[in-house]
């Protein structure tokens, strides 16, 4: 099985919100969205973006934690709490620099995005990238996503790729933007 | 078949004590395909999977689709008969008790009776939709014309689909909102789309549409409002509400004078060339930029990127549909391709973005005022005759044409039409100049209300019929592209719910027309009724068997018998429907909307749909997911305008025009012109924007004006004010 990773082209993203929706639908998360779509700047335009837990190599989220409760997986992924290990000291949800981790005050439990890992284990995509209309969240081979970067062109002397905040992620992120270098047609 | 780019083999994740059943979304035309997840222990539907092997949308699903699942087993699913003996009550949700099938069936049956001895059997009249089945619809049409023999059924796609009819039949001779499968979109170098928020109504398009760019076509996108794909649009054509024909005449004018003309095509395969030439020589970029308020050089440059494209499709929707030239507006939109030759090839050619679910088949097959199945009509005594044939009817037992679906609200008035079966609609939501529809449905001496919740329309009822959702009965639908797909069956129906072909069976037979409809007990009994009443038609499904539907990946139509395999591609020969087989480039004056902003309603009001919203919003606002994300309607105003009127964001306002008002939240925004404020349709009794809208019909669809009117804002604090005054 070829390893795939999630992998983002944020300019695409419409703000449908189906990621969110379809978050609730993998069967093992409690019917709670994980993720998080911004309007930019709402008064002005409709641009929307998705924030999604990139799952660090490294992630701040579990070195923080006091009880060892956030587990990666060996495809990568930074699971959520462990109900039995969790003690719902917040530590994660600061310690994030992307601030995904939620809070479940009435539970006293932390929770976030496992990447589905009963699908991803598999090979199978997440739920948020199988129903992403636009595209803006897929599910791609690290050739696949090699291929991608080439075709933007980020030699134009203009765009260089951005340094990540915190280090290596397993989900990859588009930047700088996909149109940026693409040769019209005509 | 039509496996391309985007088409990857996965396997579904299947749960324990689970049963997936593949089937298709129950809202807009695009009909993305999924895997209903049913528990194989209590028989339930549970939720939804991705259907990654349907070829046109690859697993992909917008927010509504992802939760389609929960209206079957919704709380507020109807179970029984509801009958309303108080009809003082009516236009409420107060007085309804619930009662048996038998009761809800004798009760009809005596009152449709009584009506039709005392006025006529003119008297009724049927208002459905395109929300089901082919099978269901195909059978409205002959339930209203036999079973009850009135000529008075009309449907919600005269406020849908009924210019984008128009224009195509006037055009190509043939009505199929596209020309070409959209597994080609992606793959064209221009996408011109005029009136569509694709990205909202249709996303499940924007995949296709997004990698047009990003291989180096273009996307021209004309808009009042700056959607999300006119955001990213190389051109924003951002034109006055209810202006289009004018910037299509523009734009076919310097096609013209440029040269992109295809001399060879527009003189073997069209007519009216020339007398459209002269006509569009006035539209120069100048004058064009009058009427729109769009900027000569965009028009221009738009020209340039179309005519340049060595292929190209035109896209279009109910922006400029639902206006009083809306069929102007199909057919001048569609004269760009004819002129260039950019048709009856692949990858180029043009399409509509059908709305609801079955927009495509529910038009076709019988439902319209003066349609009968296959795309017959019912003024056509050869057509009558064929039909007859089928129905077990003479031709002289056959009604006349009716009205459109406004048409009989104002039948309704002058007492010609008394009674209603309503199904599948909800038009104390979606019909314009609300105040006067929903008085018309209060007066009406008798009406029957069937559907699965209780909806604004319902409250008008006498007798309310549980009906069943899409995903407890089967059948085919025929999506935007003009393919036939199959509904399946997920559940059985909840509680005493019945599917309306089995309703409108049993209430033929009380009233004495069992010999007509008893044979059908199976929606697949109607299903093989219906393709044999197509045969001939233009719109011809015989041959898309549902075998053939679920081997092909669905059928498109024309289909006529067993080997054919369906048409994805329309024209491919250069032939189209008119007699002569010529398509018809047409020369359309232009007209501005019937109401101008004056000094009293100096805005623009246009109206229009969020991606978390269909239609009514009789379904989707009892979804908790969907109307977290969108409660209520607002108004979006442009902040100079905001500042103008000294309103700002998240205040309320009363907006208001010459036929009603309501209060809104502001919603400040620049994506959106100064002129002009949109409201979403999706809400309803006070909060519905139809209040305010004008009903100025099309000519030729009689389709109502509901994106364009006059209309002005006023701050609540003064209206309370003046009250207290």
């Amino acid at each position: 099985m070829t390893k795939k990773r999630l992998y983002l082209e944020l300019e695409n993203c419409i703000g449908c919100r189906s990621c969110l929706a379809a978050c609730t639908q993998c069967g093992g998360h409690e019917e709670r969205n994980r993720n998080y779509v911004y309007d930019v700047n709402p008064l002005v335009n409709r641009q929307t973006m998705p924030l999604m837990c990139l799952h660090c190599v490294n992630p701040a989220c579990a070195r923080s934690c006091p009880a060892q409760a956030i587990q990666i997986h060996e495809t990568g992924a930074v699971l959520s709490a462990l109900v039995e290990k969790c003690i719902g000291c917040q530590n994660c949800t600061i310690a994030c620099p992307y601030g995904i981790p939620k809070f479940d005050t009435e539970q006293n439990l932390m929770y976030k995005c496992d990447l589905c890992i009963d699908r991803t284990k598999d090979g199978i995509p997440p739920m948020c990238a199988s129903v992403c209309p636009s595209n803006t969240l897929q599910w791609l081979t690290d050739e696949e996503i090699e291929n991608k970067k080439q075709q933007f062109n980020l030699d134009n002397g203009k765009w260089v790729t951005s340094m990540a905040l915190e280090g290596e992620t397993n989900v990859k992120v588009n930047l700088p933007g996909i149109l940026q270098g693409v040769t019209k047609l005509f | 078949m039509q496996r391309d780019k985007f088409f990857k083999e996965i396997e579904n994740v299947r749960h324990p004590n689970e049963t997936l059943v593949k089937t298709h979304c129950s809202y807009c035309g695009m009909q993305c395909g999924m895997n209903l997840r049913v528990n194989t222990q209590t028989n339930k539907i549970i939720g939804v999977e991705p259907r990654y092997d349907w070829p046109v949308t690859v697993g992909k699903m917008c927010p509504k689709g992802v939760t389609a699942y929960q209206q079957t087993n919704h709380d507020d699913r109807l179970l029984k008969p509801l009958i309303r003996d108080d009809a003082s009550l009516k236009g409420t949700k107060e007085g309804f008790r619930e009662a048996s099938w038998d009761e809800a069936y004798d009760l009809i049956a005596k009152k449709f009776t009584e009506m039709q001895n005392q006025y006529g059997k003119d008297t009724l009249s049927v208002f459905s939709g395109v929300s089901m089945t082919n099978e269901k619809c195909y059978l409205t049409g002959k339930f209203a014309r036999v079973a009850l023999g009135t000529r008075y059924i009309d449907y919600n796609g005269r406020f849908c689909m009924s210019s984008a009819a128009g224009g195509f039949l006037r055009s190509f001779g043939v009505d199929r909102g596209s020309t070409l499968p959209w597994t080609d979109i992606h793959e064209t170098d221009c996408l011109f789309i005029a009136g569509s928020n694709t990205a909202e109504c249709h996303p499940t398009s924007m995949f296709r549409v997004w990698n047009v760019q990003e291989r180096g076509g273009y996307i021209i996108v004309a808009d009042p409002r700056e959607t999300p794909i006119a955001r990213r649009a190389d051109v924003h054509l951002d034109l006055k509400p209810g202006t289009d024909l004018a910037l299509a005449n523009g734009i076919l004018n310097l096609l013209i004078q440029n040269g992109y003309a295809d001399e060879e095509f527009v003189n073997q395969h069209t007519n009216g060339f020339e007398e459209t030439k002269e006509l569009v020589k006035e539209f120069t970029p100048e004058y064009t930029s009058e009427l729109t308020g769009v900027a000569p050089e965009k028009i221009i440059r738009a020209a340039e990127i179309y005519g340049k494209s060595p292929n190209a499709v035109v896209m279009f929707a109910r922006g400029i549909e639902q206006q009083h030239k809306g069929v102007d507006n199909v057919s001048g939109y569609t004269n760009m391709a004819l002129v260039t030759g950019k048709i009856g090839r692949p990858k180029s050619g043009v399409a509509t973005f059908t709305g609801q679910g079955n927009g495509q088949g529910g038009r076709e097959h019988g439902q319209k005022s003066d349609l009968l199945p296959g795309y017959r009509k019912i003024t056509n005594p050869e057509h009558v005759k064929e039909v007859c044939q089928v129905w077990g009817i003479t031709p002289d037992e056959m009604p006349k044409p009716g009205v459109s679906a406004y048409e009989m609200f104002e039948l309704m008035e002058e007492k010609t039409i008394r009674g209603l079966y309503l199904l599948c609609s909800n038009p104390a939501v979606s019909a314009p100049n609300l105040n006067y529809v929903r008085k018309q449905l209060k007066d009406l001496d008798f009406m029957v209300c069937a559907d699965f919740y209780l909806s604004e329309s319902a409250e008008f009822a006498d007798v309310v019929l549980p009906a069943v959702t899409w995903s407890e009965d089967e059948g085919t639908v025929t999506n935007l592209e003009g393919r036939i797909i199959k509904i399946n069956k997920a559940q059985e129906p909840l509680g005493e719910s019945k599917p309306d072909w089995q309703i409108q069976v049993e209430l033929a037979e009380r009233l004495g027309k069992g010999k007509n409809f008893s044979h059908l007990k199976t929606a697949k009994d109607v299903a093989d009724e219906f393709r044999l009443a197509s045969k001939g038609g233009y719109a011809d499904y015989y041959g898309a068997t549902w075998d053939k539907i679920d081997k092909q990946d669905g059928v498109f139509w024309p289909c006529k018998d067993e080997e054919d395999e369906g048409t994805p591609h329309m024209f491919l020969d250069k032939k189209f429907y008119h007699p002569d087989g010529k398509a018809k480039i047409c020369a359309l004056p232009y007209r501005p909307p019937a109401e101008e902003p004056d000094e009293k309603f100096p805005l623009r009001l246009t109206t229009g749909r969020v991606v978390y919203h269909y239609l009514s919003g009789n379904q989707t606002r009892r979804i908790q997911f969907l109307h977290d994300m969108c409660p209520e309607p607002f108004v979006e105003v442009h902040p100079e305008t905001a500042l103008k009127y000294k309103i700002s964001h998240e205040e309320e306002v009363r907006l208001f025009t010459r036929r009603g008002e309501a209060i809104y939240k502001v919603k400040i925004t620049e994506a959106i012109r100064k002129d002009t404020v949109f409201v979403p349709y999706h809400f309803g009794h006070e909060q519905s924007i139809n209040l305010l809208t004008i009903a100025a019909l099309d000519p030729i669809s009689r389709m109502p004006e509901f994106k364009a009117c006059a209309a002005q804002i006023e701050k609540v604090e003064n209206v309370e004010m003046k009250k207290v005054q």
